[in-house]
Formats: structure tokens, C-alpha cells, sequence
């Protein structure tokens, strides 16, 4: 375990696991070129408290208040509108110019106000069977980058297409109008019979312009050329349980929250996978929780999270000893574990589906006895963060 | 989410995209004034000469009300004028909030001296979305003026009664809103040459500014607001000259970063949407609770009087009356 080279962080379970404290902490501590995203979009939300400031990462990296730059690679969706909009908030956290710390790999998706419009049509409709979606047009960029070959009528990924889809969006296109307008236009024919934006292709085709001329767009080589010249931190969002492949369906992202994007970004160069765990469970809105239980909610009160319009309750369950050996299996083995919330209070985990709950006397202890851990935190506050040094043996680290 | 006042939200984002590549958000400005005076000009966009401006419905906006702002950009109004462009853009996203109107349509424009400026008149076009913005971005700040504590308002309101065509008044009889920014007098009179000169009329006869004011009270309800930062605030005799050709609707604003607020108060007010307690509450209900103080200053007066309904000529009759 390197925590000098290039370090993966996942999560390992359905998000919220304190992934940005622990990129933040990674990107405090040593020199870092920069924080490479590697899936997900707008809807991710990384708490991070530093020197009494506090800021939600969502398309910025969680290294951002360590002044480490961040690239969002072509696996990313990009959603210019919501950017702008953070840019902004981290200007009023002291971030001077932060869309000079950002590039984006030109392949990557944009994420418009027809997929917004589109994703929140679609929940709104299935009413009380909702996908627990956070209603940012996640999905609905996925599902139609999938359509290139489609036909009105075909169904793909469950969903019928009703109109005559075109090609894609990218964060490239936004540098040229004539063939962005060509796309716009094909995205409003195409999601006219589910929704309409409020606004004209030709506003967006302005404000994309100068979105491409603010942040700095790459080819897809930009990760390898950061890997090389030194460490480079990726940043995971949402987490392994919510996984495309190996979460439960529905309540799934469309998105791979395992290392798998993030390897092969790195293309063989040698790197660390941190897997983030909760010294308890918490997922956002629907799906299945099989350690749920609402006194652990009471127990844990929650800063930074609450229920989203879209994305439904905040819910907290016991540690649950078989979901995390299948998250970690998911991502095809951990390195190391970063375990978070070391505060809570006596904590208990369930060991087996169906066995009672017992309590964590040391949880450290339980975590290390099944691999290293490598960070430990308590909230999201950089502060209450220790990372190991390479020399220690990291299990005997505490907080 | 963001997405329920998209206007607002995509002004602010081009504005964070502009500010991040280092770009003046009032680039033709600094443009132009890089160059020698000789080669200061109106952007094609803005020209009022040979113009006509409409403000006509659509499939969008069914119910149109046309609502122009036209603010001094001489040198007396100090910086005032970058405030109110750094402002404006978000009138209309402030107006749709709160359903003061259903479909407005916004112009903006801006008034120099005809007399010694070498753009004396901009005017742009009505828009309802975030052209709006750029219409602004485009609006030339020549700080020029002569100091003699008049500029061209009366040329401006000549273009306004007889270069304007709005389907509210044409179909429904219903007036606009027409506001005045500003802290000078009009001229003595509206001089012919100008009006050749800057619109393109063919008029060979000076003519009174108040027939010219009454001529435009009959399709707008027209308002002078004078903001505090500029050179006559404290001067009565500016009151008593406005007063004169709108009565109560001359207003004084103390604080002009409130532009934007006082405007979309007046308009709930005269629409009778909001008494002026509500709009004040309106106000803070969007983070404008800072200028809602000012605002109800202004409207203090304005507040007070009786209801006012428009005057609601026959549709059907004739758009000009003559000058006299």
C-alpha cells in the first residue's frame, strides 16, 4: 500500500461514505498534481470542512480547498449551468478563479436542461415506485448517448424511444456552435413529447460557448500526462452498492462507482485502491436496506445531508458485515480501507443477514482485522483526519 | 435545482464563464472607448435610426406587456450607469417570479446628449429571454453630456411614442411600462435636426417635450426614476420639472443597485398584483431585502394615491395622435 502514488477512492456503500474528506485529507497531506473524477456527474455531493470553511463538491474535486487541480475525465457527465454555480460558491469560499483549476476531457458528456427536464418528467410519473433519482439528468444523458443506432419505437434500457434520436452532446461541441446547434436541435425534437426547458437552443448554444471558453478543454490523453508527471488522487462518486452493475435494479446510477474507469485511466501504472466505509450504513431515498434501522438514525444526526425533492429520505442502518465483503468483491479487491465516522457511538454491525446486531467494541479493530485502514476520520472536517504514514503499519493507526 | 427561474440562473452563469476567461462584462464599451471619439459609434443592434421596436405576442407569450428601461449614460450620473447595466438583466427573471405579469417583454436602452455625444440614443429590442443580457453588455457608456443639466430624454421619448409597436396596446388597449432613468431635465425643446439626425424622421419643426410626454402618456405608463450617486439627487429643481410632466410618477431612488427591485414593484403595484407591503415582502422573499428598503422609499408617494386604472382607449382606434 502507496499512499504517495496514485490513489483510487471508492466508495463502499450507497454513497455518502465521506469520500471528499478523505480525497481532501489525501490532497492536504501530500503533493498532488490533481484529482481525476472518473464517473458520475452533477449529482454528486462531497462534504469537506477545511480551516473553517465548508463547500459540497460536486463537479469540482474534493482536493480543491488543498489547491489541487481537477480534471474531470471522459467518463464524467458535465453540466455547465450547475458548474457555473458552484464555481461561484467556491469563489465565496475564498477559491480565487477556481474554473482555472479545472479541465475537462472533450469526450465527456453534457448533461442540458433536456435530460434535467426529461429525468424529473420521468420520476415525477412513476409516483410512488421512484427510483430514488436525484432528478439532475443523470441518467437520461447515459440513456441517450445510447440511442446513436436506435429507431422510434426500439426499446432501450427499459425505456421506449418515442422520437428520432440524434448524436450526443459533448463538452467539445460546445466550442463549436454549428455542431453543438445540430445536437440541441435533434435533443429538443427528440424530448419534446416528455418535456420542454423553458429556453431557446440558441441561449444554450451561447452560454455553452463561453463555458468552453472559461475551463480548459483536453484530449483524452490529459490523465496519463497528470499520472506522469506526478501523484494523481481519483475521486469516486456515489458509492460500489449504487454501482450500474452491481447495485440492485432499479435503485441503481448509471455509472460505474467501482476502481474498474479509474484503472483504466491509470492504463497499468501502478496505484492504490482506498475503499471509504462508514462505521455504519446510510443510503439516500429508495431501495433496499437490509440493516435499517431508524434508531441509528436518531443516533447519528447528519450535517450535510438531507432529503432531497428528488432524491427522497435520509436513511441509517447498522454496519452490515455482508454487504461490505460484496462491495469490496465488487470492485475486484481493495488495497486499503479509509473508515469514516469514528465518532458514532458504540456502532454495531450484522454480521449475517438475519442475525441480530451486535456492537462494535473497537471498531478499528474490526476493520483492521479484515484489511489495512489507511485514513480514519470522524466528520467531514479535515481536522479529524489522520492519514497513515507509508513507514506505520496502518492498522495500528487511530484517530 | 435551480432550473424553476432559468433565466436567472443562466445570466448568472454566463456571467461566472465571461468573469472566469477574464472578459469585461461591458466589452463594447471598453471596446469603443480604447478608440478615438471619431470612431464612436451605436452597435447595429441598438441604433435607433430608421428603427422600429415591437413587442408583439406569441406562441409563448400569449398575454405581452412591453416594458422599456432607458437609463442616462452621461457623465452626471457617475457610476450609476454600470450599476443599473450590472443589475437590469435580472428584471425580467424578477418579474416572473412573483407573476406580477404573465408575459413580459423587456427593452432596454440608454440616452445621451444629442447635442454634443456621438451616441446620443441607443435603443434595443424587446426580448423575454437572456438577450436581454447581451442587449445590455452592448449598451455603449460614453459619460459624455454637456453640463448644461439637460440631456436628450425627449428624443428618447419621441422614439418610444412613434417607433414602438406593441400588440398589448393594438389588442388589447393595454399600455406599457416605460421607465426613465436619469438625473437631468429634457431639453427645452426637441430640436427637428436631431430627430433627422439620430431617428431618421423627416421633421422640420422643433416641438414642445410636454406634448411630446403627453403624446406617450396615452400608450405607457411612463416613470422617471432619479437615483441617488448622481449629480442632481438634492436638486428640486429636477423634482419639480419631472413632477410637472408625470406627477406622481417621478420617484427617488436612494439606492440605485435597487433599480431592478423598484421597478418590479411598481409594476405589482399598478398592475394592483401587491399593495406596496406586499411587494416589500416580495422583495425580501427573493434576497432582495436589502433594497427593499429603498424601494419603499420610492414608492413611498406612489403607494398612497388612489388606484389608477388605465385609461383603456378603444382598441380599434388610431395608434398616433399628431404632436402639438
Amino acid at each position: 500500500m502507496n499512499l504517495d502514488g496514485h490513489v483510487v477512492v471508492a466508495g463502499l456503500g450507497f454513497g455518502d461514505e465521506g469520500k471528499g474528506a478523505v480525497v481532501d485529507a489525501l490532497c492536504a497531506g501530500r503533493p498532488t498534481t490533481a484529482v481525476v473524477r472518473f464517473n458520475g456527474g452533477a449529482q454528486a455531493a462531497h462534504n469537506v470542512v477545511a480551516d473553517g470553511r465548508h463547500h459540497t463538491f460536486s463537479q469540482f474535486g474534493a482536493g480543491t480547498f488543498a489547491g489541487v487541480p481537477t480534471h474531470l475525465s471522459h467518463f464524467v457527465l458535465v453540466e455547465p449551468f450547475a458548474l457555473a454555480t458552484e464555481a461561484r460558491q467556491l469563489e465565496a469560499a475564498g477559491i480565487r478563479n477556481p474554473l482555472a483549476l479545472l479541465s475537462v476531457d472533450g469526450r465527456a458528456l453534457l448533461t442540458t436542461p433536456f435530460h434535467i427536464h426529461a429525468n424529473r418528467a420521468r420520476e415525477d410519473a412513476r409516483g410512488q415506485a421512484r427510483h430514488g433519482s436525484c432528478g439532475k439528468g443523470i441518467g437520461e444523458t447515459v440513456w441517450y448517448s445510447l440511442l446513436r443506432a436506435a429507431n422510434p419505437g426500439d426499446v432501450v434500457e427499459g425505456q421506449e424511444v418515442l422520437g428520432e434520436p440524434g448524436e450526443a452532446p459533448t463538452v467539445a461541441d460546445c466550442a463549436r456552435p454549428a455542431v453543438l446547434r445540430r445536437k440541441l436541435d435533434a435533443l429538443a425534437r427528440f424530448y419534446a413529447p416528455l418535456a420542454t426547458p423553458r429556453h431557446s437552443v440558441d441561449e444554450l448554444v451561447a452560454l455553452y460557448r463561453d463555458f468552453a471558453a472559461a475551463v480548459r478543454i483536453t484530449d483524452g490523453e490529459e490523465t496519463g500526462r497528470l499520472a506522469d508527471r506526478g501523484r494523481v488522487v481519483f475521486e469516486g462518486a456515489q458509492g460500489v452498492l449504487l454501482d450500474q452493475h452491481h447495485g440492485f435494479h432499479p435503485h441503481t446510477t448509471w455509472s460505474t462507482t467501482t476502481p474498474h474507469n479509474a484503472r483504466e485511466l491509470l492504463a497499468g501504472r501502478p496505484h492504490t485502491v482506498l475503499g471509504v466505509v462508514r462505521t455504519y450504513h446510510t443510503r439516500h431515498g429508495a431501495g433496499p436496506f437490509p440493516t435499517e434501522d431508524p434508531a441509528v438514525l436518531a443516533r447519528y444526526p447528519e450535517a450535510h445531508n438531507g432529503a432531497g425533492e428528488y432524491q427522497g429520505a435520509w436513511r441509517a442502518g447498522h454496519l452490515d458485515a455482508t454487504l461490505l465483503d460484496y462491495a469490496i468483491a465488487a470492485c475486484d479487491g481493495v488495497d486499503a480501507l479509509a473508515v469514516t465516522h469514528l465518532d458514532a457511538d458504540r456502532p454495531r454491525v450484522v454480521l449475517d443477514h438475519g442475525s441480530p446486531a451486535v456492537e462494535l467494541t473497537d471498531p478499528l479493530a474490526w476493520f483492521g482485522a479484515r484489511l489495512p485502514v489507511a485514513v480514519t476520520g470522524y466528520g467531514p472536517d479535515r481536522a479529524d483526519y489522520r492519514v497513515a504514514r507509508p513507514s506505520r503499519v496502518p492498522v495500528t493507526i487511530c484517530g | 435545482m435551480g432550473y424553476g427561474h432559468w433565466d436567472d440562473n443562466a445570466y448568472a452563469a454566463a456571467k461566472t464563464f465571461r468573469a472566469a476567461k477574464g472578459e469585461d462584462d461591458f466589452g463594447y464599451t471598453a471596446n469603443l472607448r480604447a478608440k478615438p471619439a471619431n470612431k464612436w459609434k451605436v452597435a447595429a443592434a441598438l441604433n435607433p435610426r430608421n428603427a422600429t421596436r415591437e413587442c408583439r405576442d406569441s406562441a409563448d407569450h400569449g398575454d405581452s406587456t412591453p416594458i422599456a428601461v432607458l437609463f442616462d449614460v452621461t457623465g452626471s450620473m457617475r457610476r450609476v450607469p454600470r450599476i443599473m447595466q450590472g443589475k437590469l438583466g435580472k428584471l425580467h427573471g424578477l418579474l416572473k417570479r412573483k407573476g406580477y405579469l404573465a408575459d413580459p417583454q423587456v427593452l432596454f436602452g440608454a440616452i445621451g446628449d444629442a447635442d454634443s455625444d456621438r451616441v446620443p440614443l441607443q435603443v434595443g429590442q424587446f426580448e423575454s429571454d437572456n438577450r436581454m443580457d447581451e442587449q445590455l453588455r452592448t449598451i455603449f457608456l460614453e459619460g459624455g453630456g454637456g453640463g448644461q443639466k439637460s440631456e436628450s430624454y425627449e428624443l428618447a421619448a419621441y422614439f418610444m411614442a412613434r417607433h414602438v409597436v406593441t400588440d398589448a396596446w393594438r389588442k388589447r388597449g393595454r399600455k406599457g411600462y416605460l421607465f426613465i432613468i436619469g438625473d437631468e431635465l429634457n431639453k427645452p425643446a426637441l430640436q427637428a435636426k436631431h430627430v433627422r439626425r439620430v431617428i431618421g424622421d423627416d421633421v422640420h419643426q422643433d416641438i414642445d417635450p410636454a406634448s411630446v410626454y403627453r403624446e406617450l402618456a396615452r400608450k405607457w405608463h411612463v416613470f422617471y426614476v432619479l437615483p441617488n450617486q448622481s449629480s442632481y439627487f438634492r436638486d428640486p429643481e429636477i423634482g419639480e420639472h419631472w413632477s410637472g410632466l408625470l406627477g406622481q410618477n417621478f420617484l427617488k431612488l436612494e439606492d440605485p443597485g435597487a433599480v431592478c427591485e423598484l421597478i418590479a414593484a411598481t409594476i405589482g403595484l399598478e398592475e394592483q398584483v401587491v399593495d406596496v407591503d406586499q411587494a416589500l415582502a416580495d422583495l425580501a422573499d427573493i434576497g432582495s431585502a436589502a433594497e427593499g428598503a429603498a424601494v419603499g422609499k420610492a414608492l413611498a408617494r406612489l403607494g398612497t394615491r388612489p388606484a389608477v386604472t388605465s385609461a383603456v382607449p378603444d382598441a380599434g382606434g388610431p395608434d398616433d395622435v399628431v404632436l402639438r
